[in-house]
């Protein structure tokens, strides 16, 4: 594995968020510029001052969609990528900027998402795939299977992975950029529809629409574009990784250390901060039990742990690990394009010290992990 | 006349009386072995591999109770999906049929089971490998 060499420090100097929802009258290139729009207001810079810019999306909406949306703000000729990445497209946008700039080639970029994911279960392969014919190609049913072989190894509860659920919901209520901002019960989540066991429907994120954005800087440049440091947070780390054999194949173990924890160790290394510097996190819990693999796969807790942490509140706003403090993938819902990169407005909003209601106290250095289908894994760490 | 859904997954050698197996191939370099299609090895990228046939009789490594299925799904509903670890090391998702949902156990013997099913809209039909419970009785 490459060590990350960072060249030029990176800050993101703005962000922008398109409410996550259900939008039927309003074509996604409006909510993409919305978002856009938000961000260079955020970080107070102008269309035209943007080198790259770097569209995250996953489901097809015409060719060069980017390109399309963008054009609107006016043509101003820069590159313009259109990233597909599964659920870390978004972020794998932001790596792509983060290391556009840290690496010399542009001083400003904007990484941005979004995404109209129709409702039902999301499949991976093609109509014509064998899979279909199988019965295994099931996001929901993929992560059931996790669920329990976890519950088998580790003892854990219907109703710990109940609480993850329970939590998010609380967080969300707190966000008015939530898809779902109704708080539930334990019961009344273990009660909702079976998708399937031990799964229920409130343990599996809503496909939703949504966009989001963000503006980087390299940090020498901030004063060439009149940008206020005091607002900008520094990025630390940038990884990403896809698949390495796991032995098996198709595999849900109860524990997955080599989808996360490579991409987790690089970020580490590369900040030069652990485990134990980190204030709030946001980890992608497309389902109940993601949440709970991805906190043990980060290092936050360990193996076999975070169900019990999560009944002792320890992921909670005021617990020792804040995790997906604006709702997550479970409450915001999850346009995938556009999941990455409000990942890292959250994790901004709340490094600034402006999340309101759900804000961490003295929160200093924030993670943000999203994985994708192909095992892709992005882990950025964000300091104030 | 059937053929299998997927014949780089599994392999149908008499159509009459509907047998077959598993297949996938082993790495010469490193001994990994995979489950299904490949050209270079998953683990050390060699393309050394030597085609296999794998066992028929697998453990139960975790199962769902799928109650809302995916698009496309052409069997019943509710289904249970289950993850089975061959003896040669992969993993194999496939329905668990057979059984009532109560008696399922992790860690229990299952046997490959080919099921003919309808395909497409054309009324051919494909053999799909599914897992049954695997009677010791079946030894002998």
């Amino acid at each position: 594995m490459k060590n990350l060499k960072p060249g030029r420090e990176v800050v993101v100097a703005g962000v922008g968020l398109h409410p996550f929802g259900r939008f039927r009258d309003k074509p996604l290139a409006n909510l993409a510029l919305d978002s856009v729009i938000a961000a260079l207001k955020d970080a107070a810079v102008a269309w035209k001052d943007i080198q790259v810019a770097y569209f995250g999306h996953v489901y097809y909406e015409g060719m060069s969609f980017g390109e399309t949306s963008l054009s609107k703000l006016g043509l101003t000729g820069i590159p313009i990528i259109n990233v597909e990445n599964a659920c870390s497209s978004g972020s794998t946008a932001f790596w792509q900027a983060y290391w556009g700039i840290s690496s010399g080639v542009f001083d400003i970029a904007l990484a941005f998402g979004a995404e109209k994911v129709p409702g039902g279960p999301v499949s991976v392969t093609s109509e014509d795939s064998p899979d279909r014919y199988i019965g295994g190609d099931h996001m929901m049913a993929g992560y059931a299977l996790r669920s329990r072989r976890y519950m088998e190894e580790t003892g854990a509860t219907p109703a710990a992975l109940a609480q993850v659920t329970v939590k998010a919901r609380q967080n969300a209520s707190l966000n008015p950029y939530a898809h779902r901002k109704d708080t539930y019960t334990i019961e009344e989540v273990l009660n909702s529809r079976m998708i399937a066991d031990p799964l229920t429907l409130f343990q599996c994120c809503p496909t939703s629409e949504g966009a989001s954005a963000a503006v980087l800087c390299a940090k020498e440049a901030l004063t060439s574009y009149h940008i206020d440091p005091k607002r900008s947070v520094n990025v630390v780390a940038a990884a990403l990784t896809s698949g390495s054999y796991n032995g098996h194949g198709s595999d849900h173990s109860a524990f997955s250390p080599y989808r996360t924890e490579p991409a987790a160790l690089q970020a580490y290394e590369m900040s030069g901060l652990g485990p134990e510097d980190v204030d709030l996190v946001q980890v992608h819990d497309a389902a109940t039990i993601g949440e709970l693999q991805q906190l043990e796969a980060l290092h936050l807790i360990p193996y076999g742990e975070a169900w019990a942490a999560t009944i002792e509140g320890r992921t909670s706003l005021n617990g020792d690990i804040p995790t997906n403090t604006d709702g997550g993938l479970l409450a915001m819902g999850h346009p995938f394009g556009a999941t990455g990169v409000r990942m890292i407005h959250e994790t901004v909003t709340q490094l600034r010290n402006e999340a309101g209601d759900r804000q961490v106290p003295n929160a200093r250095v924030g993670v943000a992990e999203c994985s994708g289908a192909g095992d892709v894994t992005t882990v950025h760490i964000l300091t104030k | 006349m059937s053929s299998s859904i997927d014949d780089t997954r599994l392999i149908i050698c008499n159509e009459e009386e509907v047998q077959g197996a598993l297949v996938g191939f082993k790495c010469s370099d490193c001994n990994v072995v995979v489950f299904g299609p490949a050209t270079f090895c998953q683990s050390c990228t060699s393309d050394n591999l030597i085609t296999i046939t794998f066992d028929s009789v697998g453990s139960l490594y975790s199962y769902t109770e799928v109650k809302v299925p995916p698009h496309g799904w052409p069997g019943e509903v509710p289904y249970i999906l289950a993850e089975v670890e061959l003896p040669e090391g992969p993993h194999v998702l496939a329905e668990l049929i057979d059984i009532h949902h109560e008696d399922i156990q992790i860690g229990m013997a299952l046997k490959l089971a080919l099921i003919p099913v309808e395909y497409g809209t054309t009324g051919s039909t494909k053999i799909v490998y599914k897992w049954r419970p695997f009677q010791t009785s079946e030894l002998n």
